[in-house]
């Protein structure tokens, strides 16, 4: 209902609220996103439709005859999308194809690809419903299809499109199916489609809501072009629509011939059963969980600009087959940083969580989480507001996975029955180079390297985790060829992939280790690079039970040299690794330095190097409990330094031989011990001494200080600089941070005047 | 024409023996600790079938083929050498790496989805094994860095000290420049010679495969590395038997690729999964000679369901990545998908939609299902299969198993009935139905991602289990003709029989047909061209070093070609062209392509205006010769109704009570005889069920048509 003002004594008559409403319709703005949908994960109740077919009753087995002929079409669309998918991200997995109740629920997804990709798609399909049906200028027929990519609408980011189609008898929606490519390109202020650099939500680039451009079979050709138009590839844009809709076309074919065979009624029935059963199922499992609360929280270290401390809060609290989570606590959104991310991306990570770690055994159906309550107050950088930038949003949504994948392991820790492994935390930054210019070829690009799918698994109770190994959100994502790539962009990954020496997450198992990138253009007349990664200065990922996290990473780069006329000139001099280079650098003309993981676009001369690596996956158990013949084989593989086996690992060996010295390891093991009981404190001794009322000053925070409180601090800027504030989220000032170029230019004025003053030159100024 | 082929599998040694006019198949256990010995004893047994001695046979036959398994199983068990591996500076862990996804590669879905799970299979060259050298190419062949010929010497010798017994050298973008591998393999013959006895095999990616892919050549070339030695000996053991019995032929072995080759120029990679594919052979020739039209082959055993595809008009269907074992590969190798689905499926309980769920997991034949009585205790489809009554519990295999349904029973009262609340034998057709539609969903799903239709196909059921399940998949996929073929119970090692002397030679290219930047089309019709021409005289020059007179060797000229960046590159067999003479070639090979493309995925989804480019060259060499003569399978004439040997109570899906069924046995499938069901006749390698609605019509050289009434 709309109130003409707020005035309590003027209640409309509802013959007057009836003429307001009238007025209202006729003049919205426009049709923004629909807090009503976007804030609801739970299931649609069933329909009167679903209630008919479910009365009528319910062949479980013919159901499960459905399932598989359904599970066997998606995953006809889902090879189809990966075989002709022309982005990247299809070609290594990045991509989905599912099928959804009528009310957009998703009841199947393909066996494989990225689960959060369907998981959120109930959110456009249901604001499709309730404003496109039976909009006179738009409506659902037979043979429309809506294109969708703007996560404000519900997707994980703007990076991947959708193509949504209705599956309609007798005039009726009786389904939807759909698939989802991370496509990349899309048009944002950087190339590759997750900007780091995006001030607004405008520098995001396309930000399609849900809307028809397949229109009784045939893709509109005024749409399309729009859309070449817009971003930086349009054979991509093309040839990838034309992907999606061709694998949808074939999926339908195939759910058609089932309703045919079945009958409506009973494909209705066998759609929204599965959903159910996934429903009651998970609640069953939640009260195998013991009883309690427990909590997870996490600090980003970086806008992505600056550096600052920004809390991702999470608490998870059972009671019998309830499960809420609390993300109160968490910082507030940065209106002009690009990390913020609405909370349907985050939820659809929670859903990765619960359905690739939690439970993998569960179908693959919305309602895995449709009974978690999740509380959260919109205007924090996980559940960010209309008019918050988004192109990073993973920043935000891949905490929401470490926090459910940490948390299961602890909630699940005693339980008699597991669903899989408990796994100290998974890397969960995409450590990788996004891409952009003119290719040898002479085409327009701007995309992302593969390498961003080997993240390294956590440790594991019994075993090592796994060294760059499947991202946590795609099972079987591929970290491609670099001979593929090489020939269709112009770099070479001079380091590819080497394993990092020490870049493991240490435990008595240790998490899995990252690999080291080094690339540099070669041949183009215009390149770049950029990365969009937290974490070089404060840890992204965490250990398990004693483990330790993952290390921080800088991002090197040697610029103003050509390495490859160096090494024509010297090949000795190829001889590369981020530790190597930077330490001696080799190039004498390079100009050496070292970031923070969130650099913008940067222009790329012929020769320059970029240097990254992936991080590692969470340490489980204690380091002084592994064995110690499994560190001497660690060094003896060059995984570690001696420094790291004698230092962390508590181990002796002789190193020219590697020979385990087993006295040598005792005592430093029994004196490391004894160094931790000294500097053990009392619980409130070591409060006393470590807990402050607030951030130390110098630190850029935001978040609630400490747990028991409803305040939230942040740092505002004001004319004056940085001032710190502590309120309720809904009383903080809007947070928005300076351009980081004028600081720098306010810095130089201010010692240009103060060399001014002291040496008494006059500095000459340009009007 | 006479002639031997053999396919040895991890089970029986499979023979078939043609002599002019006699065909005879003959089958033996094989005998893993000699091959030879179960050879013979097949050999032996088609000769006494045939009046012949072997002595007689191996001194007068014009060649001896081999399908083996041997590759495979050696991979299974590891038993090879100690491989090193010398790649490129920076690409150290590529291998071990394995793209990531390498931890799941031949797992099934399910493993492959649980990420906590995740395990990478024990490497075949461990990290230790893998040293870099200091060298790069660039993506068209340029030198980036030179090769330090010192950092070479030093790595080989570390190498070696730490144990190597074979090399492989696989560096980037070799198969650009191949300058590099060549020089390393300079080193390392300079360092250990061949004359003395610590000479080290060498192994070189680009040899192994032309295609771009730095972690799959890598792999290929291990996997040839390793198994090189053991299939060496292997068939050499084969060879000196078959020589010491009169044979003073080369041997041919069987390739994955659809041809074969003497032993001198095979890879080891191209023997694994030769006997499947040999009989995807089989199924392409009898569909050429009988006019049979649009095949799927499927070979259901008692832990997969190989499913072979061969349309009709002779277009081929390869996997140039397929996986072999746990590892993604590079081998031009015959498509052939395997379903974890067959007798040994286990039907577990799904709680959560209250149903039952069919596999993956198998029961394999240790323990096997529980009606083996070797300890199995979960029920499988065979267990489902007895109970129905499809199955003789004494006449199983040949009687070789004897089957207790009493397990079975129990099996499903145990996993199943209670959760369920169903009687034994209505769970019992839920699993023979499931496992059926299970099939037919994979059959359907093979046929449509390429473009086909299930019912334009007619099925060919072989395999212990084929002909036992081939009505309930043929109904599901909604196909009607289902075919089990002549020789059924041999049908690989006859496909060997009649293969041809094929060489695949391929390189990558980056040959833009199409620029849809610059709107031009291709015009270096020379390079291409030179390309063509090389990669043909790679294939005479294998040929002719067999024997084989360079006039009578053929090509074929195949490109793989995409839209814009796809990844998906369609394999386009060029028939009448073999080098571009003018911008007319290159229009044909674009509408060429553009119809094997629309026909796959639909005229809508090409996407001709983002570019058309051509990654791969690959030029099939190859002699023809003598093949099987198929009989028409159509006998015509009056057929009858055999007396049956017995009767029994049937249960059949879709029927409430069980049935009177006939059974007959093997005499009963001659030409003249039509089977109506419900029927059942038990043969001594086979059971087939005829369902109510269907009919069996023996036709010549013991191929049995079903046919639905």
């Amino acid at each position: 209902m709309t109130a003409v003002h707020e005035n309590p004594s003027r209640v409309l008559t509802p013959q007057e609220q009836e003429w307001v409403d009238k007025f209202m319709d006729e003049t919205t703005l426009f049709l923004g996103p629909d807090p009503e949908i976007m804030r609801d994960h739970g299931i649609a109740p069933r329909s009167d439709h679903e209630e008919l077919a479910i009365a009528a009753g319910v062949d479980r087995l013919e159901v499960e005859r459905i399932r598989k002929r359904i599970a066997g079409a998606l995953d006809e669309g889902y090879e189809m999308c990966e075989a002709q998918g022309a982005a990247p991200g299809a070609k290594w997995g990045d991509l989905t194809t599912a099928i959804y109740t009528a009310s957009g629920d998703v009841s199947y997804l393909s066996c494989h690809g990225v689960i959060a990709f369907s998981a959120i798609l109930h959110h456009p399909i249901r604001y499709i419903m309730k404003y496109w049906k039976d909009e006179p200028t738009v409506g659902i027929n037979p043979g429309d299809g809506f294109i969708h990519n703007d996560a404000r609408f519900g997707n994980v980011h703007n990076t991947d499109q959708s193509m949504i189609m209705p599956v309609m008898r007798d005039g009726a929606i009786i389904a939807w199916v759909a698939a989802t490519i991370h496509e990349g390109e899309n048009g944002a202020c950087e190339p590759g489609g997750m900007p780091s650099g995006s001030e607004t939500p405008f520098d995001d680039g396309l930000r399609m809501s849900p809307f028809k451009i397949v229109e009784s079979g045939e893709l509109r050709r005024d749409l399309l072009t729009f859309l070449q138009h817009s971003v930086r590839d349009p054979k991509l844009q093309l040839a990838d629509l034309k992907v999606k809709i061709t694998a949808v076309r074939k999926i339908m074919e195939r759910v058609d011939a089932v309703i045919d065979e079945v009958g409506v009624d009973t494909f209705v029935a066998a759609l929204r059963t599965t959903v159910e059963d996934v429903e009651v199922e998970v609640r069953r499992r939640i009260s195998e969980l013991p009883d309690g609360t427990y909590r997870f929280d996490q600090f980003m270290d970086s806008t992505l600009k600056e550096n600052i401390l920004i809390k991702f809060a999470c608490k998870i609290t059972i009671k019998g087959d309830q499960m809420t989570a609390d993300l109160r606590g968490t910082g507030p959104e940065i209106l002009n940083r690009a990390i913020n991310s609405p909370l349907c991306s985050v939820k659809s990570m929670f859903m990765q969580a619960i359905l690739a770690f939690w439970w993998p055994d569960l179908p693959r159906c919305t309602s895995a989480m449709s009974c978690i309550e999740i509380i959260s107050d919109e205007g924090t950088w996980a559940d960010a507001s209309y008019d918050a930038p988004m192109g990073q949003s993973l920043q935000a949504s891949f905490r929401g996975f470490s926090a459910f994948q940490a948390l299961y392991s602890r909630m699940s820790f005693s339980t008699p029955h597991k669903y899989s492994n408990v796994v100290a935390n998974w890397f969960n930054q995409i450590n990788t180079f996004l891409w952009g210019g003119v290719t040898q070829h002479g085409d327009m690009v701007g995309n992302l390297c593969a390498d961003l799918n080997g993240m390294p698994g956590g440790a594991k109770p019994f075993r090592d985790g796994e060294d760059s190994v499947s991202p946590l959100f795609c099972a079987m994502a591929d970290t491609a060829e670099q001979e593929v790539m090489e020939e269709e962009v112009p770099f070479m990954q001079l380091v590819s992939k080497r394993l990092v020496r020490d870049n493991m997450g240490f435990g008595k198992f240790n998490g899995g280790m990252g690999y080291e990138m080094i690339v540099a253009a070669e041949g183009t007349p215009q390149w770049g690079f950029m990365t969009v990664t937290s974490g070089a200065k404060f840890s992204s990922v965490y250990g398990m039970y004693g483990g330790y996290g993952c290390g921080t990473y800088p991002l090197a780069m040697v610029k103003g040299t050509n390495v490859y006329e160096h090494i024509r000139r010297d090949p000795s001099k190829f001889d590369l690794s981020i530790e190597k280079v930077m330490n001696e650098q080799p190039f004498e003309d390079g100009r050496y330095s070292t970031y923070h993981m969130g650099l913008q676009f940067d222009i790329a001369k012929d020769g320059e190097l970029y240097m990254i690596s992936q991080g590692a996956g969470g340490g489980y158990g204690d380091p002084l409990e592994r064995l110690p013949e499994s560190v001497v084989r660690d060094a003896e593989l060059g995984r570690i330094t001696q420094k790291v086996a004698e230092e962390i690992f508590g181990v002796r060996y002789d190193p020219t031989n590697f020979r385990l010295d087993v006295e040598g390891t005792e005592a430093a093991r029994q004196a490391a011990r004894e160094a931790r009981l000294r500097r053990g404190r009392p619980f409130a001794e070591f409060c006393e001494e470590f807990v402050t009322p607030e951030p130390p000053e110098s630190l850029h925070y935001y978040g609630s200080w400490g747990s028991d409180t409803d305040d939230i601090t942040a740092t505002v800027f004001t004319i004056d600089g940085p001032e710190r504030v502590s309120a309720p989220l809904a009383e903080l000032p809007i947070v928005m941070i300076p351009d980081r170029r004028e600081v720098r230019i306010a810095e130089l004025e201010a010692r240009v005047l103060e060399l001014e003053a002291t040496s008494g030159v006059e500095v000459k100024r340009l009007a | 024409m006479k002639r031997i082929s053999v396919d040895i599998g991890g089970t029986f040694t499979d023979c078939f023996f043609v002599w002019d006019d006699l065909y005879v198949d003959a089958k033996a256990l094989t005998t893993h600790h000699n091959l030879a010995l179960g050879f013979n004893e097949a050999l032996d047994l088609a000769c006494s079938r045939a009046g012949l001695d072997r002595a007689t046979v191996l001194s007068e036959v014009d060649s001896v083929r081999y399908a083996t398994t041997l590759g495979t199983n050696a991979l299974i068990e590891r038993k090879g050498p100690k491989v090193a591996a010398i790649v490129t500076h920076g690409f150290e862990d590529t291998i071990p790496l394995s793209r990531g996804r390498g931890y799941g590669e031949g797992l099934d879905y399910t493993m492959q989805q649980n990420l906590p799970a995740a395990e990478r299979p024990d490497p075949i060259v461990p990290r230790s094994m893998i040293r870099s050298v200091k060298e790069r190419m660039n993506s068209a062949g340029k030198v980036v860095a030179p090769l330090d010929a010192e950092d070479v010497r030093k790595m080989v010798r570390e190498l070696v000290n730490a144990g190597a017994e074979a090399i492989v050298v696989s560096l980037v973008n070799a198969t650009e420049n191949p300058a590099h591998e060549l020089a390393v393999q300079e080193i390392i013959l300079d360092e250990f010679p061949p004359h003395e006895l610590g000479a080290i095999p060498v192994l070189l990616g680009h040899q192994v495969s032309g295609r771009k892919g730095e972690y799959v050549r890598a792999t290929s070339t291990i996997i040839d590395g390793f198994l090189h030695e053991i299939m060496f000996h292997a068939l050499s053991q084969l060879s000196n038997n078959l020589r010491d019995s009169g044979y003073d032929k080369p041997m041919l072995v069987i390739h994955n690729s659809g041809g074969m080759a003497q032993m001198n120029s095979t890879d080891a990679l191209q023997t694994i999964h030769s006997g499947p594919i040999a009989g995807v052979s089989a199924a392409e020739h009898l569909s050429t000679e009988t006019g049979l039209g649009h095949v799927i082959s499927t070979d259901m055993g008692g832990t997969s369901f190989d499913i072979g595809l061969v349309p009709e008009g002779g277009v081929k269907h390869y996997d140039f990545l397929p996986t072999i074992d746990r590892w993604l590969v590079s081998v031009p190798m015959v498509h052939l998908d395997t379903l974890g689905a067959g007798g040994g499926s286990i039907a577990s309980y799904d709680r959560i939609h209250n149903s039952i769920k069919i596999g993956p997991e198998s029961a394999g034949s240790n323990p096997g299902p529980a009606c083996y009585d070797r300890g199995g205790l979960r029920p499988t489809v065979t267990d489902a299969d007895l109970l129905l009554g499809y199955l003789d519990p004494d006449n199983y295999a040949n009687g070789y198993i004897k089957l207790n349904p009493r397990r079975s029973r129990f099996a499903i009262e145990e996993a199943l009935a209670d959760h369920l609340d169903m009687e034994v034998l209505d769970i019992a057709r839920v699993i023979k139905d499931g496992v059926d539609e299970q099939m037919a969903i994979g059959i359907g799903k093979e046929l449509r991602v390429r473009g086909y239709l299930p019912e334009d196909f007619t099925m060919l059921a072989y395999g212990g289990n084929g002909p036992l399940h081939a009505c309930g998949i043929a109904r599901h996929a909604g196909i009607k003709r289902v075919l089990a073929p002549p020789f059924s119970s041999v049908f690989s090692a006859c496909g060997a029989g009649n293969m041809k002397q094929l060489h695949f030679h391929e390189r990558g290219v980056h040959v833009t047909m199409y620029n849809a930047t610059t709107r031009a089309l291709y015009d270096r019709y020379e390079d291409f061209n030179a390309v063509v021409a090389e990669l043909e005289a790679r294939g005479r020059e294998d040929l002719v070093r067999q024997g084989f007179d360079a006039a009578d060797v053929r090509h074929r000229l195949e490109v793989d070609m995409r839209y814009g960046n796809q990844l998906l590159t369609q394999a386009v067999a060029l028939e009448d062209l073999s080098r571009i003479d003018g911008v007319g070639d290159v229009l044909e090979i674009i509408k060429t392509f553009g119809d094997v493309y629309s026909h796959r995925f639909g005229a809508a989804s090409a996407a001709p205006e983002a570019g058309i480019r051509c990654s791969t060259v690959r030029v099939a060499s190859y002699v023809d010769g003598d093949v099987v003569n198929f009989e028409p399978l159509d006998s015509g004439g009056e057929r009858t109704e055999p007396t049956p040997v017995a009767r029994r109570d049937v249960h059949f899906i879709g029927h409430e009570d069980a049935l009177d069924t006939p059974v007959y046995d093997q005499d009963a499938l001659t030409h003249e005889r039509v089977i109506h069901g419900p029927a059942i006749v038990t043969t001594e390698n086979t059971t087939f069920l005829v369902e109510p609605g269907w009919r069996l019509e023996p036709t010549r050289q013991g191929a049995v048509w079903f046919l639905q009434d």
